[in-house]
């Protein structure tokens, strides 16, 4: 067991984080403030490859390993959480469903799209009535000739506003509530397609979440991905990938709210000294340090394990559950230690607070994970 | 082309002794320094326009290897690592020496070397023109623009005030200022293929036919007395009066301070 990162993830960490501070750091306050996606960093992202991290070569990405996947987004999230989300939930639940269940014709059409960042990806699965429930869907996919008929609403859609082929959930059986639930490729160019209204959150403000309206929209039979009733079979097994890519956010997250206490309670001076030298400081410094680190190692953990192509859904199950919860703990710290200033907007802490919070909620609840997790262990010999 | 570089203790993250004012080495990240970025850049631009095959050589301690694989991200076609225990201690003339000797044998064939102007954690600025001289080719330091047209490298540099224009004959040497050359963003697929397809040759003292008493230390006629970092002061000045009389005053005893900051003369300019 060699806890040394390797001189590629070595290099992969200073790579983005060089990038990040350069290009978004500058501008991460101001996007967060006006919620604007910043189509212009997206664009220097391109050539990078920030939008094929994990993409074979022959399809125009960067065949990176996770752990290294893991680091880009942790890197781009420690400085802006809501682009680190754009790419993480592109290159996890946007494209790798793709390359998992995708035929050789819908990869070669479609994968270089993405990989390229030219296309940006979404998963559309959350409805007004159907999110932790996917069975309870109701956008319906009805098969005509030889194009399936998309009604539906999608609410939520991380990406939603800047997506251009997004993947959708629908049922294709109307006759069986909950049944043959399918997944689509659907270009943005097809007739009945809409975005709604950017939503008006909390938190990941740059990130243009909105709703996605399909309205007889036609989508070509050869746009199934993999097979009718195949749709809970991919969501799950794109959700396991992309709760790997929420708990690296969440590491970034929690990273940046650590680091900006260290720098503040250095500086800060109350009766005449740094509130660093306060035993009531250092111990909230020292928890959001320990927990970020045992937060990362299960994040690699799950990541070591994927790439060994071993089972991991418990794994990154446990990543999320807990790297979200600490980001959130450590962000809340961090205005806590901040004082007045980490309430003002003026600070980032307040940004990485109102951030945090959402990894606890997306890409299935913590709620949601300690199912996963309960399901395996009550089933694992002891 | 040769592109030489070196890997320094990345500047950020300096841990410096207070007390002793010396850097604390063994805690501080390697990264290539930032000046050998400028050069390699300089390299790949030439490449672009005129075609041609760099190589990156760096001298160092095994761990040097990742700013190779950096420099093979970026698009530098093929490395060399000297490596070996008996050159720890080098210093600048030892290190140009063995530069010129790695080179003769492994790229014999080279119309110019890059390096950087000088490194951020020695900052001699030694090793580019030395070389030139070990290598017998001419050289020029500090290069902030330069234009390749039929093996005639014409380059632009500051000196003093002056804006200096020269030219020189390839095979040729020289060190690129940080002025230009602004360094590329690695992409991330290139740092794959950098680990997939190193193209890395790692050589030591005995593939060079160097002796071990002209390495290291005791090879480096270079002793080192002292080793600080500098010590910085503000002194304010408050000017007081009206306005016009404050602003004359500014300019009368700051204009040249201001004028070289921003790079215009403000004698002129008012």
């Amino acid at each position: 067991m060699n806890f040394d990162p390797c001189m590629k993830h070595k290099l992969v960490r200073r790579t983005v984080r060089g990038f990040a501070e350069a290009e978004l750091g500058p501008i991460a306050h101001e996007i967060d403030r006006e919620a604007r996606f910043p189509w212009e960093v997206i664009e220097k992202m391109r050539p990078l490859n920030f939008f094929g991290l994990q993409v074979p070569k022959e399809y125009s990405g960067a065949d990176l390993d996770s752990i290294s996947y893991a680091i880009t987004i942790e890197e781009l999230s420690r400085v802006s959480g809501a682009v680190g989300l754009c790419v993480t939930v592109h290159n996890s639940v946007g494209v790798f469903p793709l390359l998992k269940f995708g035929t050789p014709e819908q990869k070669r059409k479609y994968v270089p799209l993405l990989a390229t960042g030219a296309h940006i990806g979404a998963f559309c699965l959350t409805e007004a009535n159907a999110g932790s429930d996917a069975s309870n869907v109701e956008t319906l996919a009805v098969l005509r000739g030889d194009k399936f008929i998309i009604n539906g609403t999608k609410i939520f859609v991380t990406n939603g506003g800047v997506c251009s082929l997004p993947l959708v959930f629908a049922m294709t059986d109307p006759e069986v509530p909950g049944g043959n639930a399918s997944v689509f490729i659907v270009e943005k160019s097809m007739p009945g397609f809409s975005v709604g209204e950017i939503e008006d959150l909390c938190g990941m403000r740059a990130n243009p979440v909105s709703s996605l309206f399909l309205e007889d929209t036609p989508v070509p039979r050869e746009n199934l991905l993999g097979h009718t009733g195949e749709g809970i079979k991919i969501a799950l097994a794109t959700l396991d990938a992309g709760r790997i890519g929420i708990a690296a956010q969440a590491v970034g997250i929690g990273q940046a709210a650590f680091e900006a206490s260290v720098k503040y309670s250095k500086e800060r001076q109350q009766f005449k000294k740094p509130i660093a030298s306060f035993q009531s400081i250092q111990n909230s410094l020292a928890d959001m340090a320990t927990e970020l680190d045992a937060a990362r190692l299960l994040v690699y953990r799950s990541c070591a394990l994927r790439d060994a192509g071993r089972p991991f859904g418990k794994e990154a199950a446990m990543a999320k559950l807990f790297s979200s919860t600490i980001a959130s703990r450590a962000a809340s710290d961090a205005v806590q230690i901040h004082g007045g200033y980490g309430y003002s907007r003026e600070y980032d802490v307040e940004r990485f607070f109102r951030d945090a919070k959402v990894t606890e909620i997306y890409e299935g609840t913590s709620e949601i994970q300690r199912i996963v997790i309960a399901r395996t262990v009550i089933n694992e010999p002891l | 082309m040769i592109v030489c570089m070196k890997q320094v203790p990345m500047v950020t993250e300096l841990p410096w002794d207070a007390q002793t004012g010396t850097l604390k080495r063994e805690l501080a990240e390697g990264m290539m320094n930032p000046a050998c970025r400028h050069a390699l850049e300089a390299a790949l631009q030439i490449k672009q326009e005129h075609s041609g095959h760099i190589t990156a050589i760096t001298m160092g301690p095994p761990m040097a290897e990742e700013i190779l694989h950096e420099a093979i991200a970026l698009g530098a076609d093929r490395c060399l690592l000297i490596s070996d225990r008996t050159m720890a201690g080098a210093d600048t003339l030892v290190t140009s020496f063995v530069l010129a000797r790695a080179i003769e044998i492994f790229c014999p064939d080279f119309d110019l070397v890059l390096a950087g102007c000088h490194t951020t954690d020695s900052e001699t600025a030694q090793v580019g023109p030395q070389l030139s001289e070990e290598l017998n080719i001419p050289g020029i330091a500090n290069v902030d623009t330069l234009h390749l047209k039929n093996r005639r490298l014409r380059i632009q540099r500051e000196a003093d005030n002056f804006l200096e224009t020269l030219e020189m004959d390839l095979p040729g040497l020289i060190t690129v200022s940080t002025l230009n050359h602004i360094p590329r963003y690695t992409a991330l697929a290139g740092l794959q293929d950098a680990f997939d397809e190193p193209n890395i040759l790692a050589v030591g003292a005995r593939d060079l036919g160097i002796d071990e008493d002209s390495l290291g230390l005791s090879g480096s006629p270079t002793r080192i007395l002292d080793v600080f970092s500098p010590r910085s002061e503000k002194k304010s000045t408050v000017l007081t009066g009206a306005p016009k009389r404050i602003v004359e005053h500014l300019f009368d005893r700051y204009g040249d301070v201001i004028g070289s900051a921003i790079r215009k003369d403000l004698k002129k300019e008012l």
